[in-house]
């Protein structure tokens, strides 16, 4: 459970507060200082041609409690804030090395703190902390600082667990973003992907630097195409735990697996909609392959497709108004686009003749997908008018699976590589690709990447 | 012939051990009486118990015969030959015609058997389309021993898109063996 109160004045004794920690004894959060309103402001478009990376310098944190740092927090704090906004790719962070400031005498506040010392080591942004730790319990405050303006831009204070450390910092990375970009980033996100041994596959989940892998289902079994609900409670999937593959919902939080669709043949688990009530499935009941809309609370179907080709792998546009889906229908498989109730279908993709595993990003504007080229597949992406089409990888051995960040600027997907495959993060232009999971013995597919929401 | 033998064998055995048991009570002649029917009646009852054993065995030979009949049925049952698609199509090729024609021949005389038929891909392509593609390898065979006559009831279809390869191997070999429909021969449905 998590709580977070907008917009307070930092008041950390009230009874709310103490009720809610006792009951929950989880992590808190409210904004302690809201003197300066750092929402509404984007400092720079990171879409732009001419984006420089913001140098941002990040001095350990003080420890302003009285109790002793045992476990090296005040460097934990600010070394997991830089690998966090490092993710990124939009900051540069300066070396701790370069600082000038005496941290002995400043403080973590703006009237204790020397703007001159970091300007003058290139910093146009700094981040300062302050933690006490008591027993398991651990408060942490973090400021963001505009160095040129001398000013606080956006203020934190957190309440948990010692464990909860990277959590704390994941929250205030995505404060940061925001302030910066306008935009959370992806940092509360988690991908889901199919780990598969030998015969049998399960779902995985992993945070979206990596980190902190979870093991989801055991179905001894073949498990696909895991699907996030918009609140990120729940993953559609297709399972053949029962012989036929089925479709079925897993709620994170319990664990529990309900059958949901066990039509004859194939039950193939599809998006769920931008306002969470419907979810697409591609059926075979008819004999034939199609796509179909689900409404969720009423079990209701709705055929969308009507070809004797193969219909698969549907995607919503963001606004749940269009569909991109698979179609055989043209002699190999190419995407197609046709409006949410089956209506008005196109042909989008023409270059190269096997194209598949349409996404579409969450700003609407590109559908990225899987396509042959010179024998393997890559990951490309095009715009919705069939414009501006762009081969994002170039890898050996081959890359599939494309899913977005529910910000649209990188591609989680899967790609081999040493006869393994594994998940992949690129931005959404190409660059900086990295390999986010790997496991021997496993390899790691269809990734799909968590709407944002509060995980924890 | 061996039957004789066996009872004149057991009837000089029996002689013998009257023999002695005259020579030791020869006062006590309704026992030897008696013991002479009860060696006679006894060679009569082995005589019968040996028929019985006979049938018994013709019988076992006969079932053992069925059973090997049978297990060679099953085996062909298990040896169901797969047929092979090309790339991205589910069209049936000669070659693969020709082996559902003799699978279609078994099955209309073996009628006790229904046939699970499983269609594979090749790991090229996502996995969500070759599951559709499976399906469409399976449906074709399905429909080809339809008109072949083997009853619709009989024949039950499964796709395993790419999940599961028979080799799992990265090339153009393993790929052409993994486009493949298999087909599971039972006897009654799963």
């Amino acid at each position: 459970m998590f709580f977070e109160l907008l917009p307070l004045n930092f008041k950390p004794e009230t009874d709310i507060m103490r009720i809610m920690r006792k009951i929950t004894a989880f992590l808190v959060l409210l904004v302690f200082c809201c003197s300066c309103p750092a929402f509404g402001k984007v400092y720079i478009d990171i879409d732009s041609p001419a984006f420089q990376k913001f140098a941002a310098a990040i001095p350990d944190f003080k420890n302003i409690g009285s109790n002793e740092d045992t476990e090296n927090l005040s460097a934990r704090f600010s070394d997991n804030l830089t690998e966090m906004l490092k993710i990124t790719g939009f900051f540069r962070i300066i070396d701790k090395n370069a600082f000038l400031e005496d941290q002995s005498k400043a403080g973590i506040a703006a009237g204790s703190i020397d703007f001159h010392d970091w300007s003058s080591i290139g910093a146009e942004f700094l981040v300062k902390g302050g933690f006490q730790c008591n027993g398991k319990d651990l408060t942490a405050e973090f400021r963001l600082f505009d160095v040129v303006e001398g000013k606080l831009v956006t203020a934190k204070k957190y309440w948990g667990t010692r464990e909860e450390i990277k959590i704390m910092v994941l929250k205030f990375a995505s404060e940061i973003l925001l302030a910066l970009t306008g935009e959370r980033g992806v940092f509360e996100t988690k991908i889901a992907f199919i780990g598969k041994k030998g015969k049998t596959s399960d779902i995985y989940i992993i945070d979206f630097d990596g980190s902190r892998l979870v093991r989801v289902t055991r179905n001894s079994s073949i498990t696909l195409l895991p699907h996030w609900s918009q609140d990120g409670k729940k993953l559609s999937f297709t399972s053949y735990m029962r012989g036929n593959p089925d479709l079925y919902f897993i709620d994170l939080s319990t664990g529990k697996t309900k059958r949901i669709a066990n039509f004859k043949g194939l039950n193939l688990s599809g998006p769920w909609s931008p306002d969470g009530s419907k979810i697409l499935l591609t059926l075979s009941k008819d004999g034939n392959e199609e796509i179909y809309v689900m409404d969720i609370e009423k079990r209701k179907l709705r055929r969308l497709t009507y070809d004797p080709a193969i219909d698969v792998s549907p995607t919503w546009s963001p606004d749940g108004k269009k569909i991109a889906f698979v179609s055989g229908r043209s002699g190999s498989p190419q995407v197609f686009i046709m409006n949410s109730d089956g209506s008005n279908v196109r042909r989008l993709t023409y270059e190269g003749r096997y194209n598949t595993s349409p996404c579409w990003s969450p700003n609407g504007k590109r559908i990225a997908y899987e396509g042959m080229a010179n024998g393997h597949f890559q990951i490309f992406s095009i715009d919705e008018a069939g414009g501006n089409f762009l081969q994002l990888t170039f890898e050996k051995g081959g890359c599939e699976y494309p899913s977005w960040s529910p910000d649209g600027r990188y591609l989680a997907f899967s790609s081999r590589k040493n006869g393994k495959i594994r998940i992949c993060i690129i931005n959404s232009n190409g660059l900086n690709l990295r390999t986010l999971h790997e496991e021997t013995g496993m390899d790691a597919i269809c990734p799909s990447w968590s709407p944002r929401f509060n995980f924890y | 012939m061996k039957r004789n033998i066996k009872i004149i064998g057991m009837l000089i055995l029996v002689l013998s051990f009257s023999f002695i048991f005259m020579s030791g009570c020869a006062k006590e002649q309704v026992v030897k009486d008696e013991a002479l029917v009860t060696e006679e009646g006894k060679a009569v009852d082995t005589a019968t118990e040996t028929e019985e054993r006979e049938a018994l065995l013709k019988e076992e030979e006969e079932a053992r015969a069925a059973l090997k009949e049978r297990e060679l049925v099953m085996q062909e049952a298990a040896a169901f030959e797969d047929i092979r698609f090309d790339f991205d199509k589910y069209d049936l090729k000669p070659e693969a015609r020709e082996i559902l024609r003799e699978h279609a021949d078994w099955l209309l005389k073996h009628t006790e058997f229904e046939v699970i038929i499983e269609g594979h891909c090749d790991e090229r392509g996502s996995g969500e389309y070759n599951l559709a593609l499976g399906e469409r390898r399976a449906e074709a065979s399905s429909d080809y021993l339809v008109t072949l006559g083997v009853d619709n009831g009989r024949l039950t279809t499964i796709s395993y898109g790419e999940e599961l390869p028979l080799d799992p191997s990265h090339n153009e070999d393993a790929w052409a063996k993994n486009r493949r429909d298999h087909f599971v021969v039972v006897t009654e449905k799963k």
